[in-house]
Parts: C-alpha cells; sequence; structure tokens
C-alpha cells in the first residue's frame, strides 16, 4: 500500500479519535507496524469494536477516492511525522495526527515569521470590531501572521484585516476542511486558502459540531506564539483558547474593558488572572520579541506605522477647523448617536450633519452603524 | 303610465347617473325590477312595497315594471329605494312641480317609510352636477355632504310622505344651497404637536423634510423610542390640503362610509395606521364591488405601517405599485375601477426582534438573526423610501430637562413655504411635490453646480451608492434647498440628503 493512502486510511476510520490515534502511534512507532499487526495484538491495544472497525476499514476502497477527491479539492494533507507537519504543533499535547490543508500553509507558519492568535466573541460590539482591525492590521504590517477560527464576530474580523493588509492569515476550522462555517464566511473562506491558508483536522464533509470548536482551539493556539483576546463574555469559547495557549505555555494578551460591559468581563478576568494588558499591537511585539530585538527585528515595520500614525495625527490635529475639532472632541470608539452630538456641540441638526460629512470624507470619523458615530483608529 | 326618476351610483371613486324608470299597466298584477341588479337592489322591491303601504299609499294590484338604466352595468347599494318609491307614485299620475329630469333622487328607505343615509352621496351629487342636475333630494343626515357641492340645491327629507310632499309642492322644502367660497381657515386641530416630542432634534429634521416633499419615510429603532408618536405628528406639520385635495379625501370617505353626519369636509390630511395583520384586499381595495383599501383612504395624507417587518410580505408588496403611479388600479370582469393613493409612506420597525440592536449590551440576538429580521423588508421597497433615520430612545434626563422644541405651527409654514415654491415649479408638470420627479423631469429641474457634482462622485464612490439612490438623494436635496429657499442646490443640502437616504439597513450587514 502507498505511504500517503496508508495514512489516509489510518486517520479516517471510525471510532477512533486522535487520542487513540496518538496512543496507537506511540506503542507500535509507525503506522506500517499498525497496518500489518494481526488482530490479536490489536486487541491488547483497542476496544472490540475498535478492532472491528480497524479490521473492516482494512477492506474498505473508500481511500483511494478520498485521496481523489482531496487531489482535485486541491487539499493538501499533513501528518505528524512527515517534515512539513507545523513544528509548533508538534510540541503541544495531544497535537492533530492529521491536518487538512486548503492554502499555502508552510510558506507562512514555518517561517522565521512570528504567529499571534486573535480570538474573541462572536457578538462583537462596534468598539470591538474596530479594535480587532486595529490590531490586525498593524501586527499584519509588522510581518506578523494571524492565527484565527474563522467563526462571527472577532475571528471574521481579524481575517479580514490581515488580508486588507496584505498579511498573511491562517483560519483554523472546527468543522471538515470543505465546509466554511459558518456559511456566511463562504466567501471569506476561498478569500483565506487564496492568500494565506485554511486548515482542519477534520476530513471532507464533516460538519460542524459544538464538541469540535474547543478542539480546534487548540491548534489556533498550538500554532501561535501568542494568544490576543479582544472582546470575551464571562463564558466565551475564545477563553478556551486563553486556556489551551497557558497550557501550550504560551503568552496570552488581552484587551481592557469597562467594569459592567458584557463584551469585557472574560478579557477583564483574564488581565486580573495575570494576562499580558494590551493597549497597543507594539505592546505584544515588544513582548515577544524583547527590547532590543524588538528594535531590530522589527525595525523597518514598526517605522512604517509610526510615519503613517503621525501623518495621521497630523491631519487630526493641524488641518482640522475649530469646529471639526469641537465635534471630534466628544467621539470615541463608542458609538455615539447624532442627537447626542447635536446637543453637545449645540450646532443644529444642519450643520452638525455637515461637519460630521467632511470629516467623514477625511476618514478620521466613521458610521459604523446609520446615525451613530465614532473616530476610526 | 311611464316616469322616471334620476338617481345615481359609485363607480370607483366617481358617480355615475342613473335613470330609475317605473311602468304601471293593466294585467296580472305583479312587481317586476329589471336591469343587472345585485341583490340588495332586488330587496328594494320589498322595501318599497311595505314602505308605500306604511306611508299611507295604496298599490293598486296593476303590473308594474322597474327598469335602472344603463341595464348593462351592475348595480349595487341601498340608495335606489327612494327613486324607485317616487317612480312608482309619479307613474301611477302624481304631478310633480319639479323637473324630474334635472332632480336627482337618493336614499334608503326603512319599513315604515322613513329615510335613511346613505354612503358615497359625494360623488354621485358631485359628478350629477357637472352633468347639469342642478337639484338634488337626498336623505336629511346626508346634507352636509351634498351641500359641499357649489350651487347644487340641496333638500334633505326624512320620510318617503316628506318626500312626496316636497315632490308635489304641498310643503316648502328648506333648499340649501352652498354659494360661498371655500374658506381657508386654520381648522385643522390635531391631537398631536410638535412640541410634545423632546429631543430628537435629527428625526424633527428628517420628518420636516419628509413633509416638505412628500417623502416616504422608514423610522428604526428599539421599543418605546417615540417612532409612532413622531409619525402621529406627522399631518399636523403637512401643508394644508387644497380645496381639490379636500374633496378628492372626502369622496374617497364618502364611499367607504367613514364620513361622520357631522362632518361635511375633511379638511385634515388622513393619517392611517392599520394593523399589521391587514389583508392584500384591506390594503389596496378590493371585493367583488371594489371598495378603496387603505393606500386611498390615506391620500394625500400619510399611511403609517408600525412594525412594517410584521405585515405579511405579500401585503408590503402589492404597495410598489402604487407607491410608484399614485393611484391603484383593481380590475374586475365588469369594470376596471382606478382608486387614487398619493400617499406618503411612514414607516417604523424594530431593529431586531428584542428591539435593541445595535446597543449590543443588551441586545440578544445573532447577528444572523438581525440580519434575517431587516431582510424580510425587500429591496425594491426600501428603495422607494427616501429618509431613514435610526431612532435611539431618549435618556431619563432629557425626558424632563429638554426644552420643548417648535411647535407644528411654526414648522408647517416653512413646510409650506417649500411646498408653494415647488408647486409653482412643477405647475406644468401636473405633479406638486419633488418626490414625484422621474428621469426625464429630473434632468430638467435639478442642476448641479461643478463643486457639487464632485461631492456627490465622491460620495458615490466612497458609500457604494447605486444609480436609484442617487436620483433619490438628489430629489431629497432638491426639498431641502427649497426649505431654505435657495434656488441652487449647495453643498451642504446634498451632505444631508445622503445623510437622510443612506440606508441603515445595509450597513447592519457590514458590522459583522
Amino acid at each position: 500500500m502507498k505511504e500517503e493512502l496508508l495514512y489516509l486510511w489510518f486517520n479516517n476510520i471510525d471510532d477512533i479519535g486522535n487520542g487513540t490515534r496518538l496512543r496507537l502511534l506511540r506503542e507500535f512507532s509507525s503506522v506500517e507496524n499498525i497496518y500489518e499487526a494481526s488482530e490479536k495484538i490489536l486487541r491488547n491495544h483497542l476496544s472490540d469494536i475498535q478492532v472491528k472497525r480497524l479490521i473492516d476499514s482494512k477492506k474498505s476502497s473508500k481511500y483511494s477516492e478520498l485521496e481523489q477527491r482531496l487531489l482535485e479539492r486541491n487539499i493538501n494533507v499533513l501528518y505528524l511525522e512527515k517534515k512539513d507537519y507545523p513544528l509548533k504543533l508538534c510540541n503541544i499535547y495531544n497535537p492533530p495526527t492529521i491536518l487538512y490543508v486548503k492554502g499555502r500553509l508552510n510558506k507562512g507558519i514555518n517561517s522565521y515569521n512570528m504567529n499571534i492568535a486573535i480570538v474573541g466573541s462572536r457578538k462583537l460590539s462596534i468598539y470591538g470590531k474596530e479594535i480587532t482591525g486595529f490590531f490586525s492590521r498593524e501586527l499584519s504590517f509588522a510581518g506578523i501572521n494571524i492565527i484565527s477560527g474563522m467563526a462571527k464576530g472577532v475571528d471574521s474580523m481579524a481575517h479580514k484585516a490581515s488580508l486588507e493588509a496584505g498579511g498573511y492569515t491562517v483560519a483554523v476550522l472546527g468543522s471538515g476542511i470543505n465546509v466554511p462555517y459558518p456559511l456566511e464566511n463562504t466567501e471569506l473562506y476561498e478569500e483565506i486558502s487564496k492568500n494565506g491558508a485554511v486548515i482542519s483536522e477534520y476530513g471532507l464533509d464533516v460538519s460542524p459540531k459544538p464538541g469540535l470548536f474547543p478542539m480546534r482551539n487548540r491548534i489556533i493556539s498550538g500554532l501561535s506564539d501568542g494568544v490576543l483576546v479582544v472582546e470575551a463574555q464571562k463564558k466565551s469559547g475564545s477563553l478556551i483558547t486563553a486556556d489551551c495557549a497557558l497550557e501550550q505555555g504560551k503568552q496570552v494578551y488581552a484587551v481592557p474593558g469597562r467594569l459592567k460591559d458584557k463584551n469585557s468581563e472574560g478579557t477583564n478576568n483574564l488581565i486580573k488572572s495575570g494576562a499580558y494588558l494590551v493597549t497597543h499591537p507594539e505592546d505584544i511585539i515588544w513582548d515577544l520579541k524583547g527590547e532590543d530585538n524588538y528594535k531590530d527585528m522589527c525595525f523597518d515595520a514598526i517605522n512604517e506605522v509610526d510615519e503613517f500614525e503621525e501623518e495621521e495625527n497630523m491631519v487630526n490635529k493641524n488641518f482640522l477647523a475649530p469646529i471639526e475639532k469641537m465635534v471630534y472632541s466628544c467621539l470615541s470608539l463608542e458609538p455615539k448617536y447624532i442627537d447626542d452630538i447635536i446637543q453637545f456641540t449645540g450646532l443644529g441638526v444642519t450643520k452638525t450633519i455637515s461637519v460630521l460629512f467632511s470629516m467623514e470624507e477625511k476618514g478620521i470619523i466613521k458610521q459604523p452603524l446609520k446615525g451613530y458615530y465614532i473616530v476610526t483608529v | 303610465m311611464f316616469s322616471k326618476v334620476i338617481s345615481s351610483a359609485v363607480l370607483g371613486v366617481d358617480g355615475t347617473v342613473i335613470g330609475v324608470e317605473a311602468d304601471v299597466n293593466d294585467g296580472l298584477p305583479s312587481f317586476t325590477m329589471v336591469g343587472y341588479l345585485s341583490s340588495s337592489v332586488k330587496e328594494a322591491g320589498e322595501r318599497v312595497r311595505t314602505a308605500l303601504k306604511n306611508s299611507g299609499y295604496h298599490m293598486p294590484p296593476k303590473r308594474i315594471t322597474i327598469n335602472l338604466s344603463p341595464a348593462d352595468m351592475r348595480k349595487d347599494g341601498s340608495g335606489f329605494d327612494l327613486p324607485i318609491a317616487v317612480s312608482i307614485l309619479l307613474s301611477l299620475g302624481i304631478m310633480p312641480v319639479f323637473d324630474m329630469e334635472k332632480t336627482l333622487v337618493i336614499g334608503e328607505l326603512s319599513l315604515n317609510g322613513e329615510v335613511k343615509p346613505v354612503t358615497g352621496i359625494l360623488p354621485m351629487v358631485y359628478h350629477c352636477y357637472n352633468q347639469g342636475i342642478s337639484r338634488c333630494i337626498v336623505p336629511k343626515n346626508n346634507i352636509n355632504e351634498a351641500s359641499l357641492v357649489k350651487n347644487m340645491e340641496v333638500i334633505g327629507v326624512c320620510s318617503l310622505e316628506d318626500a312626496m310632499d316636497i315632490i308635489q309642492g304641498i310643503k316648502k322644502p328648506e333648499v340649501l344651497i352652498n354659494k360661498k367660497e371655500f374658506e381657508d381657515t386654520e381648522k385643522n386641530i390635531y391631537n398631536s404637536d410638535f412640541s410634545d416630542i423632546k429631543g430628537q432634534e435629527m428625526l424633527k429634521r428628517g420628518m420636516e423634510i419628509a413633509a416638505a416633499g412628500f417623502h416616504n419615510v422608514l423610522m428604526t429603532g428599539a421599543a418605546g423610542a417615540g417612532k409612532s408618536m413622531l409619525a402621529k405628528c406627522l399631518p399636523s406639520i403637512m401643508p394644508t390640503l387644497s380645496f381639490e385635495e379636500s374633496i378628492e379625501v372626502t369622496k374617497i370617505y364618502s364611499i367607504s362610509g367613514l364620513l361622520g353626519e357631522s362632518t361635511s369636509l375633511i379638511r385634515n390630511r388622513p393619517f392611517r395606521s392599520p394593523h399589521h395583520t391587514i389583508s392584500n384586499h384591506a390594503l389596496c381595495g378590493g371585493g367583488a364591488n371594489p371598495k378603496p383599501g387603505e393606500v386611498s383612504l390615506a391620500h394625500n395624507g400619510v399611511l403609517f405601517l408600525d412594525e412594517l417587518p410584521e405585515f405579511n410580505k405579500n401585503v408590503l408588496e402589492v404597495m410598489r405599485q402604487p407607491l410608484e403611479d399614485r393611484k391603484i388600479t383593481i380590475s374586475r370582469v365588469n369594470a376596471s375601477y382606478v382608486f387614487p393613493a398619493d400617499f406618503m409612506l411612514v414607516a417604523a420597525m424594530n431593529p431586531c426582534p428584542c428591539g435593541n440592536f445595535p446597543d449590543m449590551k443588551k441586545c440578544t440576538c445573532s447577528p444572523s438573526l438581525v440580519r434575517r429580521y431587516q431582510s424580510r423588508i425587500s429591496g425594491p421597497l426600501l428603495d422607494r423610501i427616501d429618509i431613514n433615520m435610526e431612532v435611539k430612545p431618549i435618556k431619563y434626563e432629557e425626558l424632563f430637562n429638554y426644552s420643548s422644541g417648535e411647535d407644528s405651527k411654526s414648522i408647517r409654514k416653512r413646510v409650506e413655504k417649500a411646498a408653494d415654491i415647488q408647486k409653482s415649479r412643477y405647475k406644468e408638470e401636473g405633479i406638486q411635490f419633488n418626490s414625484q420627479l422621474d428621469g426625464s423631469l429630473l434632468k430638467k429641474y435639478i442642476f448641479l453646480d461643478y463643486q457639487v457634482e464632485t461631492l456627490l462622485e465622491n460620495a458615490f464612490k466612497r458609500m457604494n451608492l447605486s444609480a436609484r439612490g442617487t436620483y433619490r438623494i438628489l430629489k431629497l436635496a432638491r426639498t431641502i434647498a427649497d426649505l431654505e429657499g435657495k434656488t441652487e442646490i449647495e453643498k451642504t443640502h446634498i451632505e444631508e440628503a445622503i445623510f437622510y437616504r443612506n440606508s441603515g439597513q445595509y450597513s447592519a450587514k457590514e458590522v459583522f
């Protein structure tokens, strides 16, 4: 039997999960040994039903079909013992024995660059959306890869912002490799697999189930050098990712929020229990690379960011008319309703709309929702 | 002997002349009615016979034939009782003092000979007057309505006996003739006033623009934010109805039987707010003998649809054509009826099922649920809405501390000024408001200077506007300029128009 096929067979037997596979590999030391082991020996290692499944599956012809289908869909397969398997994953507890990859993984993940996972609430506030976009964009500019789970909310936003900034981003799915979930992210799925990579430990056509997502989180944190939690409620799935990161000895970064703010309860708790509080993307780069290296290694990227920001600040400070400054001063990242702005400035409806319009055109403020305004980060 | 009396029926919103002919002949006693009658008219026979007897007239045992002409038109309604009774009596030899060819007779009879009011008096009398009929005998309770028609001699009767006495000249009738000019008094009394609304400056301004240019409005916001209240205040700032408009509105209400006894002319802009369980026919009009629906009842006024997504989708879609054509055509086998439906659509909806979006601290809906809820309103319908406003509930402090704003009267003054400008500008086009401008007229009446055009072009690219959306912005900007009394559309007008037109619906999709 061909080696590729052998691995596909081994990783696609019903009732034998990732944990069992890892144990078998440890005990038999190679897949060939498992394939050739007699029923009697197998009985010492597996339950009756698992042995039956294993023996049955040897006769099945579906594996070559599977190989064909993967080939047609341009999906690569990586195995734990192969050389292009991501090194960072080898070092975690319970690494996936198989990884399906759509896109180009090696180039990004095993390169010299650092990986940061950005995770958080699926129910994202406008503030959270802006912050996620800001961090993802700036980190991508600095040449850092963004890893996330392509879920709604923070995950999607992190991927989108990274793609926009021309960065490299990896989505780890909790469903089959060819099953974009949630469905509305299908476009994003295509986009990521073109410019980055979509990976999953689940094969073709596996539909998303609640149990699969916590498992997926260990891969997200495993691939990363640090996990950034942007917005999380008290019992958020992103906290599982943070836990995984801690178990794997990775740094956890959290963006602080206001007290009593439901969407920040999770992140504030993380900070309370020792997570690294970040207020700017530079904080992460600083922490990951150390002060000296920070300057050497990311010199160009960071300088670019600085220049970019200085330019923007100049716009903010010097080229605003007094009336615009007044309107600007009452805005923040928290969406503000137009009537509150009108009341604050006392300018009247028409004038306020006109000022807001011209500032929107300059790109210093945004209207994330009709009638609500925020400053751009 | 043969006799003929003039009566009338309603077709759509207009009256039509019906001749009621009676002939009494020797032969086997019988009572026959012909002329394509609906069952309510056929039953008139029994009512008339009994009413005649109870009014003291003796029906001879002769062969009596009644014909309602034209015979190819289906007759409906109860207004033919009185003319049938009168025509029978005339054919029995009673001599009238009036020229019956020039006298309109309408009325329903009860068994004791009493004359009862009927619906649709105004369109019938109005039409007959235009056909050269100068006198009408109508139920006493309907005289207010009938006397709206200028120079028409209106005689009110309360019983068959009364009517016959007047026709024979035994009794001198009280003749009501409306000769006065239509007085433009400040008669409008609205229950809600804009000064009752605290804060919400942006919304009030939006309403002012909507009223000035007759633009459709959609308000999105949490429950209790004041959407319904704003909508109810809207008629109070709209320009007062002209006489012709009042007549149109009154005619529709007359047909629908919604005019009270004492009300004569409807001077207030109609405000209709049907419940969201309304059916297609109730909204657009219908029935075997079509009656106007809510869109027509809201003619020249406001149709307020609260909880827009809760309406049946079909019901909302049937509104598309009346929104464009400002009338609705209902076709039946025997005829096609056109009802006017020039209304301002004011809709209100919650942003999501729980009503708290975009306040993510309170909103319990998932983003996809929000999107699903908002997508219940179809694109084509949204496209016809010029003003989109997001409503936020006011805070407690504002509720008590906010000084009350302008009252409706002063806002209406500005609105009326803008309406007058539009009216004189479009007097040759047969339209009244900016919102009614379409393709070719738009090019004829709206110019932009270079600077303003650049602004619009930039906005077009930045905000991904559609071509139709841009036209709507131009119309809206024209109204805003008219409110300021400017002849040119300036930069600020376009900016404000973009702000109000730009749909919140689409941006909600972008958030997640």
